[in-house]
């Protein structure tokens, strides 16, 4: 919860990190790191430039475990791991990372907790030093608890207003439904005030565990640097191996149609189905289809029918997402009121259309080369490189998954895509949500009230 | 995609590498048409992001056609005489690139973040609609829908968003800057083909331009690609730029907005303040004096007003001094529960005379500079960032070297100037202190009673 501006929001496109040293072959050069006391890391060496960049995700450890009386418990443990740790009160231990420019943040995520750390070479081991308290032995004092707990408070109170977080309440809520997905992983103006030191101590101790770590790390530093620092920061975590217990689910309401009315001039949409896992063979042929359908922005099917040659909207995008108990395909769009009907016209028949009829070879060409081509434009800074070696990790993907990607998605055929769209793009189990006032949409649920805010 | 920025962000100028070292150590040239052609060499990977920044935007529009210049960069994406509608993207996606555009009140850039084999065809494609723009008139109807939603998406969809464009109105009277970059509702729809094509006629040329290259390459092997590319473009006489000036006011201006959707009381005041071009000594205090307000968590105003005193639960100072014209300083927060907006802009107030009248020390000094200067060494750490960074200031009023030299110029800085800047620009005691406009966001009771009684004008509190 600090508040970090620099001109870096400006780079949405950080730096090229690393990449072809002496490995052309290779898109990356991951190196195994194994510690001394068996911690792994993945690593990348990059001496280009003197920045550090660590990434770390504790697997299973997300907002999942919240209960609903207190919802917000993980991500307010995520606002105060680096709120004081040790002999270091919040402000002592927020001025050390402040004097030598030493980024540190920790992230709540539905599934997993994460943290990031990004140092300049030369304050290395002051900012591992603060990382490995910050992990360790974090003191959860009351006045900064209750600091950020207001500030969350806030945070939802400022949102209550606008269209899309409302939008995200309701898609919770009614994708999720009967699931720990289903609550509100910022908490809610009443659940965040019975979460208490205790809790975040107790939740911190559970689930912040070895086996459930993984690390990856870029930058300028050396395997045997970074051999001696893990032990350092990670050495000390004990091993649980505690089995996590949720149901794996589809999204709920499917066929249905929900209106939260709002008087405001556009609608918000979305329509949701179920998706295959990251796991499925048709995982790569979903990827090219959906580039195609609404994932590519300009160019792609939806695009091109609802704003290049209508005008209804500004954007309309599709996307899938994974999480451990289950997998969407996403379309999300906004409209003036009077559009929506239309709008919701033009997505269905997309999917028909993208289902009865293999894409064009020119379409499937450019997707293809469009994935593999800018696949360098993901990785470029020292810390987006960090995350990724991570995400690898955690998804539990081989070392050398990006150099496979090429020829995977080169594999892909129109009868693939065909088919992976007739299983996933189906108008008859889609779960729409609109807020706003939308027009002409037919037998539609009405929301009268938001879940999991009060 | 096609984003705006429609304010100027609070960036300060850019971020500079360790004392002696340059940020980026860019290299330039300019050629005979007077584009000029700044390049970032950054070897870690190969790819670059293209960048072409016309010195155009919304502060150059004619009166009564505000977002014209946001709605050209729109149409820049629907075709010339050889490229169809949508083909541009379409060609940046195939070669396994990224592009989008986006438009301020001082400038319009467009870029290509691509794999650098293909750079030479995206600046051939680039110099080609820099002057061969031909949109067909039924895309020229159906982009102004699209403008149309984005500008519901952007402000109308949000009381909150209209109510930051009326604050701005407010304070830039008389002033290009008080109209918002994308338009007034009412006035997108009226512009026609033939004004926006005299708009694009008169600004789009190499010699209003510039041309930034950052990443895999060297400007020896750049330029030869635009020699051949944008060098056959001939440069032409500019028009002379419209300018005003925000006159003198007496009263200070509070406006409020109570409101159903709103839930959570803020306060902002913003007043004017010069920008780097105006006055480079100022700006790099006001810079620091940022940093010291408002830079981190422990920063004086959050450190004194959320941690210590309970006072707020979220509180900044913002420094925007990159702009062509003048630059604005916003203070803002939210109050604690128990605390009145009134009461906030009390606390706040106080916070700054100390300032006025104390001054900062110099460690305080000392410590924000090198965190300004650290920002720096992380700045190249980026593929597009440089090239954001160095078109944005240059934009702007700075140069190259003003950039370049950036860290050293903010060591320069004393505990003194910082004391002076905080009197000259934010001291609201003395009869000659700026005005400024203040916003209040109210909760609208249940009840539906009238919760703010604020007068429409008053003094700002002591």
């Amino acid at each position: 919860m600090k508040i970090i501006l620099t001109f870096f929001a400006f780079a949405f496109l950080l730096s090229p990190a690393c990449a072809r040293e002496e490995s052309k072959d290779k898109v990356l050069d991951i190196k195994k790191v194994k510690s001394a006391q068996g911690i792994d890391a993945w690593l990348v060496e990059d001496h280009s430039l003197p920045v550090i960049a660590v990434n770390f995700t504790f697997k299973g450890a997300g907002t999942i475990n919240d209960s609903a009386e207190k919802q917000g418990l993980v991500r307010l443990l995520s606002n105060t791991m680096d709120e004081g740790a040790g002999d270091l009160t919040s402000q002592e231990f927020q001025k050390a990372l402040n004097d030598s420019s030493i980024s540190l943040s920790f992230s709540a995520r539905r599934d997993d907790f994460g943290g990031s750390l990004k140092t300049l070479k030369r304050h290395k081991e002051k900012a591992f030093a603060l990382l490995k308290l910050a992990i360790n032995q974090p003191r959860f004092d009351e006045e900064p608890l209750e600091r950020m707990r207001q500030a969350n408070l806030a945070r939802i109170r400022n949102s209550m207003g606008d269209p899309d977080w409302i939008a995200a309440r309701l898609f919770n809520d009614i994708i999720y439904e009967g699931h720990p997905y289903a609550l509100n992983s910022g908490g809610t103006l009443s659940s965040l005030p019975n979460i208490k030191a205790d809790d975040l101590r107790n939740f911190h101790e559970k689930f912040l565990t070895r086996d459930r770590l993984v690390v990856g790390v870029t930058g300028d530093i050396t395997v045997d640097e970074l051999k001696i620092l893990l032990d350092d920061v990670f050495g000390a975590l004990e091993v649980k191996d505690q089995k996590d217990n949720f149901k794996t689910i589809e999204p709920q309401n499917s066929g249905k149609t929900f209106i939260y009315n709002k008087d405001i001039p556009q609608s918000i949409m979305s329509v949701t189905l179920p998706a295959m896992a990251i796991t499925d063979p048709d995982y790569d042929a979903l990827r090219v289809m959906n580039y195609i359908f609404g994932g590519g922005g300009f160019g792609s099917r939806l695009m091109e029918e609802a704003r290049e040659k209508r005008g209804l909207t500004y954007g309309i995008y599709s996307g899938s997402a994974h999480q451990n108990y289950v997998d969407i395909m996403k379309v999300s769009t906004s409209t003036k009121n009077d559009s929506a009907d239309e709008m919701f016209d033009i997505i269905k028949a997309e999917m028909t259309k993208i289902a009865s009829n293999p894409v064009r070879e020119e379409e499937l060409a450019d997707a293809k080369s469009y994935l593999i081509g800018s696949l360098l434009l993901s990785m470029t800074s020292t810390d987006k490189v960090s995350s990724i070696l991570t995400s690898l990790q955690a998804d539990d993907r081989s070392i050398d998954y990006l150099d496979q990607f090429e020829r995977k998605i080169n594999a892909v055929t129109a009868e693939d895509i065909q088919r992976v769209a007739k299983r996933v793009l189906t108008p008859e189990n889609m779960t729409t949500i609109i807020v706003g006032k939308p027009a002409g949409i037919e037998d539609a649920i009405q929301k009268d009230s938001l879940p999991n805010v009060e | 995609m096609k984003k705006i920025f429609s304010i100027i962000c609070l960036l300060a100028v850019i971020q500079s590498g360790g004392s002696q070292a340059k940020v980026f150590n860019a290299e330039t040239f300019t050629l005979d048409n007077g584009l000029q052609v700044i390049v970032v060499p950054n070897h870690r990977a190969p790819v670059v992001t293209h960048m072409v920044w016309y010195k155009v935007g919304a502060i150059d529009e004619p009166q009564g056609l505000s977002g014209m210049a946001h709605y050209l960069e729109h149409l820049l994406f629907k075709g010339t005489e050889t490229l169809a509608p949508g083909e541009f993207s379409r060609i940046v996606k195939r070669l396994g690139g990224n592009d989008n555009a986006f438009t301020g009140q001082d400038y319009t850039a467009y870029f290509q973040s691509i794999p650098k084999q293909h750079l030479p065809e995206m600046m051939m494609m680039e110099a080609d609609r820099m002057v061969n723009l031909k949109v067909p008139l039924d895309h020229f109807a159906l982009e102004k829908k699209v403008v149309l939603e984005e500008r519901r998406q952007r402000t109308e969809n949000d009381p909150k968003g209209l109510f930051g464009e009326q604050m701005r109105s407010a304070l830039f009277v008389n002033h290009a800057y008080g109209t918002p970059v994308i338009g007034w509702m009412h006035e997108i729809k009226e512009y026609e083909w033939d004004d926006i094509e005299k708009f694009y006629q008169s600004w789009y040329a190499p010699n209003n331009a510039i041309v930034i290259i950052s990443g895999d390459v060297t400007a020896d092997e750049v330029r030869p690609m635009v020699a051949k590319s944008y060098g056959k473009v001939k440069a032409k006489e500019l028009p002379e730029r419209l300018t005003s000036t925000v006159p003198p006011s007496i009263g200070d201006t509070v406006m409020t907005l109570s409101h159903p959707t709103i839930h959570q009381p803020t306060w902002q005041n913003i007043r004017l303040a010069p920008s780097y071009g105006q006055n480079k000594t100022d700006s790099l205090a006001l810079q620091v004096l940022e940093e010291i307000m408002s830079g981190n968590a422990t920063a004086r105003l959050y450190q004194n007003l959320v941690v210590d005193k309970k006072r707020a639960v979220s509180i900044g100072l913002s420094y925007s001094g990159s702009a062509r014209d003048t630059g604005t300083l916003s203070l803002y927060g939210s109050p604690a529960e128990g605390v009145s907006l009134d009461e906030l802009a009390v606390d706040v107030q106080n916070e700054i005379k100390a300032v006025i009248t104390d001054g900062v020390t110099e460690d305080e000094v000392k410590e924000a500079v090198q965190r300004m200067q650290d920002s720096a060494d992380y700045a190249r750490d980026s593929l597009s960032g440089p090239a954001m960074t160095i078109g944005f200031n240059i934009m702007t009023g700075s140069t190259l070297d003003d950039i370049e030299n950036w860290p050293e110029d903010i060591s320069g800085v004393t505990a003194e100037d910082v004391k002076r800047v905080a009197a000259l620009y934010l001291n609201d005691d003395k009869p000659w202190r700026r005005v400024s406009v203040t916003g209040h966001l109210i909760p609208m009771k249940k009840e539906d009673e009238p919760v703010a009684k604020m007068p429409v004008e008053k003094e700002a509190a002591q």
